[in-house]
């Protein structure tokens, strides 16, 4: 704690440039240095978001007008206690994945500029307050994230990308569409102004429209139900880089989570959405897990399970009760250990095994030890066995359930994850089908453990790992009752038997169920009735 | 007259935003999509522009008295706005030149189908 406290406390605004004037200097330096340096830089701009963390913490939020202008006309930046942490998740995982790729082929200086590009592009909208900045900053790391995925230019990769960057660009003009109408009800574009004003409205209705064109957005950000379906083709792209699909997965789609609640939150005055996301988010984790049991592919059978936990976690966000909100937030991180883990071991597991169907891969365990091990971490963790993080989480969610319906909806949730990664597990075991020894990686097997690791150790800390991150208590010990451990046990068998009896006999279902993608003008269609609803919703029950 | 009362620029750049979204979801040509998109973030940007507008308002340039002044917040904005919208729809048309060129097609549907051979 002492010697974290002598790193200095960076200006906000300073935290958001500092990865830009970093991201381009990598151009200017020697071929021999500029990925250590570039590594060197991220862990000093972690170091900065752990100060900032500590000080959110324990002294308080920070809030900062820039260039000084007087409150109200300056763009004002904020940390609190929902923003910092996952500024102090992006930094940390940012380091982690770039040390992992220390020894790929991949990472040549426009592609360590454009993941510090997206490490700044993420500080930017946890910090920003004013909503036309968060508007700017989503589109750089849209554009980033797009130059991403086509990465390595072949096969489809350049059609994953332009249909996720098309389909977001859609979403963001609807957005401004939004901010537009939003200015002119309002006059301000500072999310606490918007509030207030919105509160002070003569007619709170006409926010209404506003309202519903920047959640469609948000939505579409967030991958809920119809609007989701650039999420596997961008995170699952076949060619995109390990690190890429993790760094997607872990962080970049939490953004639209985080706007979800941050913007929420302003709207209250006008319409209380929470049913509404509780009804969505529950239907798209059960979307997301049904479709992941479908695919042959590793890659997408990881990206369509991220549709299902993110669903899981505004289920978490909307439930109502305070135990619920911080275990969906517990979950948000706790979903980024272990699918970033799951995504850069996939990645290593595809390139040593030269396949991505998940049945011609055996014996992981026994041919990449440390791989495996971490795999498995990460697999224990989602679904929810006693000890590891997902536990935690699950239960705090489930504390804020009441009655039954609720419940057995979380179990079928929980039934879900667990049958998918039942077909995932089956990589682990048997006899490795692939030949020779595996290359050998320090970096690659340090950082999966380091995961696999962080994993167990948020399980084993529960309650205080969240009153750590959040400030709440709460106690978890209930996660590791006799009922609960039993509970997890009678679902794993169930899992496993039906996956024997059920899911594989059913093959031509899943086959009809995997060509079920949707096309870009299906997705706007979507978009349009997404938009339809939330506008219906918030004139009849908001 | 009732409609011509309704023609005013805001409502005419919402029309044309919806506009463009018909053309996003109907169209099958990606050029004509891409269009439709673009379409769609400038109609966005001529609404925000109109905001808070009074008439007779001059630009806010210096020497204009502050009454007289329109709102510089949405031209200011806007300017970014517009530089990125070009910037992306600058980035779609290049991706779809990469995809035409190895596929040799303008169509969504006949694309996802040369896909998955």
């Amino acid at each position: 704690m002492n010697v974290l406290s002598m790193i200095p406390l960076l200006p906000l605004h300073l935290l958001v440039l500092m990865p830009v004037a970093v991201a381009a200097s990598v151009f200017f330096l020697p071929r021999r240095a500029y990925q250590a340096v570039m590594i060197l830089a991220t862990l000093a701009m972690a170091l900065f978001a752990v100060r900032l963390f500590i000080h959110v913490r324990w002294t308080g939020e920070i809030t900062e007008l820039v260039a000084h202008w007087p409150r109200w006309v300056a763009i004002r930046l904020v940390a609190d206690s929902i923003s910092a942490p996952l500024v102090l998740l992006s930094a940390i995982f940012i380091v982690a994945v770039l040390i992992f790729s220390i020894r790929a082929g991949y990472t040549d200086r426009t592609f360590m500029f454009l993941v510090v590009m997206l490490e700044a592009a993420l500080f930017g909208v946890f910090l920003s307050a004013d909503i036309f900045n968060i508007y700017v900053l989503m589109e750089l790391g849209m554009l980033t994230v797009a130059i991403l995925i086509m990465y390595k230019q072949d096969k489809q990769s350049v059609y994953d990308a332009m249909l996720y960057l098309m389909m977001n660009f859609i979403a963001m003009s609807f957005m401004l569409l939004g901010i537009g109408y939003l200015y002119r009800i309002t006059g301000t574009l500072d999310l606490e102004g918007i509030t207030l004003r919105l509160a002070e409205l003569q007619d709170p209705r006409g926010a209404i429209v506003p309202w519903a064109m920047i959640m469609t957005a948000v939505a579409l950000k967030a991958a809920l139900l119809p609007l989701f379906g650039w999420l596997p083709r961008a995170h699952g792209a076949p060619s995109a880089p390990a690190i890429v699909s993790a760094v997607l997965s872990g962080v970049q789609v939490k953004v639209g989570v985080y706007l979800l609640v941050r913007l929420g939150a302003v709207f209250l005055p006008v319409v209380d959405a929470r049913l509404f996301f509780l009804a969505i988010g529950f239907l798209t984790s059960v979307a997301g897990f049904l479709l992941a049991i479908a695919q042959k592919d590793i890659k997408l059978i990881l990206a369509y399970h991220t549709v299902s936990q993110v669903g899981l976690i505004v289920v978490g966000l909307n439930l109502g009760t305070e135990v619920a909100f911080w275990g969906g937030m517990y979950h948000l991180i706790n979903h980024a250990l272990f699918k970033g883990l799951l995504f850069l071991t996939a990645g290593v597991i595809i390139e040593e095994y030269h396949t991505r169907s998940y049945n011609e891969i055996r014996g992981v365990l026994r041919h990449m030890p440390a791989v495996g091990i971490a795999t498995l971490a990460g697999v224990l963790g989602i679904t929810g066995a006693p000890l590891f993080n997902g536990s935690i989480s699950k239960y705090f969610i489930q504390q804020g359930l009441q009655g039954n319906l609720g419940e057995i909806g979380l179990y079928l949730i929980n039934l879900g994850t667990i049958l998918s990664f039942v077909k995932y597990a089956t990589i682990l075991f048997g006899k490795p089908t692939a030949q020779g020894r595996p290359a050998r990686d320090p970096w690659v097997a340090g950082i999966s453990l380091l995961f696999g690791l962080a994993c167990l150790a948020g399980g084993i800390l529960g309650g205080p790992a969240v009153a750590l991150i959040y400030g709440p208590q709460y106690a978890a010990t209930g996660a590791l009752s006799g009922e609960k451990v039993l509970t997890f046990f009678l679902t794993l068998a169930m899992g496993v038997l039906l996956y024997r009896f059920v899911v594989q006999r059913i093959g031509a279902f899943l086959q009809a169920v995997r060509g079920f993608k949707f096309s870009f003008n299906q997705v706007t269609v979507f978009m349009t009735v997404f938009f339809a609803l939330l506008l219906g919703y918030g004139y009849v029950l908001g | 007259m009732a409609l011509i009362e309704h023609l005013t620029v805001p409502n005419l750049t919402v029309a044309l935003f919806f506009l463009g979204l018909y053309g996003a979801m109907t169209q099958r040509n990606i050029i004509k999509t891409i269009i439709s998109v673009g379409i769609m973030d400038l109609a966005a940007i001529t609404f925000f522009m109109t905001a808070n507008y009074n008439d007779g308002a001059r630009p806010p340039i210096s020497g204009v008295p502050v009454e007289q002044m329109a709102d510089p917040v949405p031209q200011a904005l806007m300017i970014t706005a517009i530089v990125i919208g070009v910037s992306v729809v600058a980035m779609c048309l290049a991706m779809y030149m990469r995809v035409a060129y190895r596929y040799g097609t303008a169509d969504w549907k006949i694309l996802i189908r040369r896909l998955e051979k």
